[in-house]
């Protein structure tokens, strides 16, 4: 994607000689592979190190949050239907964002990929043309299909176009079709499971949680001022890793993206143990297509269903 | 709301809803006395979010 | 110093007549990736590993701990009375930990154990612990542990190192914990002419690290110029920081703790979890106000203390033994490599630094 990554340089030092924006924020080449860092360029000079591969999957909107600059920021699909969940929530203004969109063609799982290899990877080399990776380490040199190792929301993904831009760097991208992508295969298994299974299998998926917050962190829609994990007076939640306190964190969490989360993955990507955040937010997002027909970060024009009332709601659980 | 709880593994059961006005104090009363028994009955169904005191290593 | 011969078709043997003596610690694969754990009976440590996804601190320092315990029930006579309870602090014997691992606990307890303060909980597991290391022969692309003070084949703070020659492991009994230890367990055949075989694969092994920091300008530096280089170095490192904890909870030197209480009905327990300056509640005070309620301040707190406070105030390297998990576990990339490299070259005069990378 070395035309990606000129075409955001190009873009960037123009917005940034005429003065449009204060900022451009994007990312660099990271020190280790299959790592980008977000970055910020304040003159033509620092935008020489933006960069676009396929491990751009953090998501930039969460670094724009209550900012009071003008703003550019290079944004992949989901990162815009983020930058719409913030303008809507207030969280920034739409007139302070200069949104440079990169129609997005899947971000790689770092986790999975790693976990793959037999041994370090020391570096890797993206094919464009073929759709591959070359990933080479000590004593290895293997190539993968690309398509086979995206980060799962990048797979499910509608949405690769932004919903949302100032100028497109490159043509729209061809989205999935829906009738092909099995959006919730994983959460109808979780679904099917009898409770104990189920609770069971959360059991599991959290052991490994180091209370780290990278998720949370990482999340465009956290940025309460205080969160309730870290609120003293009361304290809701217990500090250790008693199982019982890091579900609840994890639980409450989740809860709190309803009707907001847009499946960036940000918080699967960040997680230093790999654990699958996803499987509690996903679930929210399918309660919310099926009950409110609502996706979020869409559109600029509706509020959010969480917050409004509609005659129609759907309301059986009341009694 | 329900279906999260229930989607982790929780009896729904332990989560209610009910419109009730401010005059219907006997609905209240009766909604509260409903809840309380529906949930104590789930008690000793499932003990879940139930912490220990931790061990000392 | 002993060097000892064990033929791998030994060892286990060796480590079963341990399991009498010590509790055995080591490393064992866990899904994709390893971790250190208490030994069942019988259960051997996977010494094929690399290193560890967390840091061996856990062995010495859990990341929640009980210190005391007490009762509320008010009709009890030691009603509100902080009561230590009894603990295991018979000896342990970690196998296979890493030299940087080791050399770890060095830096810990130079905070842990001073003239004025000690850190008791932390002292008797350090006390009742023998830690036999496992050289590194394959460092991975982002250990830089041979600038930082420690090194591959580094014997600091072990009680016994070993060589791993192919069917046999060389036993380095550097300590006296060391030597009981080998004396448990049955390990007493002298190696011969042994000093060239592990000086030729710890050369081997430094050769293969590639990675490095420069420190030796950090001590030398104004505490207060570094202090003040928001625009060289910390605005652009603090930019991309998401403020979680993960570097520091993937520290093997970081011991940063937090006290809490917590009650169960009629009783109740005071516990430590480990803490992160990476967080805003870290630093807030009771008033409300916060003197690190920037991100900035809390990123610049972590690598001014690691490479610049900790340096001047005891003059033994920086708190770090390069072990780079921060590097491999960051969610955004931030590479204490890079800073360090920038604090070390940094220049007042133009407010700027030599090395950027």
């Amino acid at each position: 994607m070395t035309t990606y990554s000129d075409k955001i340089k190009e873009i960037s030092k123009r917005l940034l000689k005429e003065g449009k924006v204060d900022l451009v924020i994007g990312f660099r080449k990271g020190s280790v592979p299959l790592m980008n860092q977000p970055m910020f360029a304040k003159n033509e000079g620092d935008v020489d190190s933006f960069v676009w591969d396929s491990n751009c999957g953090i998501n930039l909107a969460n670094y724009v949050t209550d900012r009071s600059e003008k703003i550019g920021i290079v944004a992949k699909g989901c990162d815009s239907r983020n930058l719409v969940v913030h303008i809507i929530e207030n969280k920034i203004k739409r007139d302070q964002l200069h949104i440079i969109g990169v129609p997005c063609k899947a971000m790689v799982d770092r986790h999975k990929i790693a976990a793959m290899m037999p041994g370090e990877i020391e570096s890797i080399e993206e094919n464009e043309a073929d759709g591959t990776l070359t990933v080479t380490g000590s004593g290895f040199s293997e190539t993968l299909n690309k398509a086979g190792v995206l980060q799962e929301n990048c797979a499910l993904c509608m949405h690769r176009n932004p919903v949302l831009y100032d100028e497109l760097i490159a043509e729209e991208v061809t989205e999935q079709n829906p009738e092909e992508v099995d959006q919730y295969a994983a959460v109808r298994e979780v679904e099917n499971m009898a409770p104990e299974e189920k609770w069971a299998y959360f059991d599991s998926l959290f052991s490994e949680c180091i209370r780290c917050y990278a998720c949370r962190n990482a999340c465009p829609l956290c940025y309460c001022p205080t969160c309730f994990v870290d609120e003293s007076k009361p304290q809701w939640v217990g500090k250790s890793v008693d199982p019982a306190d890091v579900r609840t964190f994890h639980f409450l969490r989740a809860y709190h993206c309803a009707g907001r989360c847009t499946d960036c993955g940000a918080c699967v990507r960040s997680c230093p143990v790999g654990i699958n955040v996803r499987a509690l937010t996903k679930k929210l997002e399918k309660d919310c297509l099926e009950n409110f027909d609502w996706k979020s970060g869409l559109t600029l024009d509706k509020r959010p269903p969480l917050d409004t009332f509609r005659p129609d709601d759907p309301e059986e659980f009341i009694k | 709301m329900k279906n999260l709880m229930e989607h982790m593994g929780l009896d729904p059961g332990r989560l209610h809803f009910s419109w009730i006005s401010s005059a219907e104090s006997t609905k209240f009363v009766d909604v509260a006395k409903k809840v309380t028994a529906e949930v104590k009955a789930l008690e000793s169904k499932e003990k879940k979010f139930v912490k220990t005191k931790p061990k000392v290593a | 110093m002993k060097v000892i011969k064990i033929d791998k078709s030994e060892f286990n043997a060796g480590l079963e007549k341990l399991e009498n003596a010590y509790r055995l610690f080591g490393p064992v694969k866990e899904q994709s990736y390893y971790a250190f754990k208490a030994l069942d009976a019988g259960e051997k440590p996977d010494l094929e590993y690399t290193n560890t996804r967390l840091s061996a601190k856990s062995l010495l320092y859990p990341q929640s701990e009980v210190l005391f315990e007490y009762s509320l029930d008010k009709s009890d006579a030691d009603y509100a009375i902080l009561k230590e309870p009894e603990k295991d602090y018979s000896p342990r014997a970690v196998i296979g930990i890493r030299p940087c691992d080791a050399d770890a606990f060095a830096v810990v307890r130079r905070n842990f154990e001073t003239p004025e303060y000690q850190d008791t909980y932390w002292l008797k597991n350090y006390d009742a612990t023998t830690l036999v290391g496992l050289a590194c022969d394959n460092p991975v692309p982002t250990c830089f542990c041979t600038s930082a003070g420690s090194g591959p084949f580094n014997e600091a703070n072990l009680d016994v190192l070993l060589v791993d020659t192919g069917d046999a492991y060389l036993a380095r009994v550097l300590t006296e914990k060391g030597e009981k230890l080998a004396d448990s367990a049955g390990w007493t055949k002298p190696a011969d002419q042994s000093e060239e075989d592990v000086s030729k694969r710890r050369s081997e092994a430094e050769s293969k690290i590639k990675s490095r920091v420069n420190t030796e300008n950090l001590k030398d530096q104004a505490l207060t110029s570094l202090y003040d280089a928001d625009a060289a170095i910390w605005e652009k490192e603090a930019f991309s920081c998401i403020n979680c904890g993960t570097c520091t909870y993937a520290c093997p030197t970081c011991w940063c703790f937090d006290v809490q209480d917590e009650n169960y009905g009629k009783s109740g327990v005071r516990i430590r979890n480990w803490d992160s300056c990476m967080y805003p509640l870290f630093s807030v005070h009771a008033s409300g106000h916060n003197p690190r309620g920037q991100k900035l301040a809390r990123i610049r707190q972590r690598f001014m203390h690691k490479l610049k406070y900790y340096v001047d105030k005891y003059d033994k390297g920086i708190q770090c033994t390069g072990c780079g998990r921060c590097v491999r576990m960051c969610p955004v990339n931030i590479d204490i490599r890079r800073v360090c490299n920038q604090m070390n070259s940094y220049d007042p005069e133009s407010c700027s630094c030599a090395v950027t990378s």
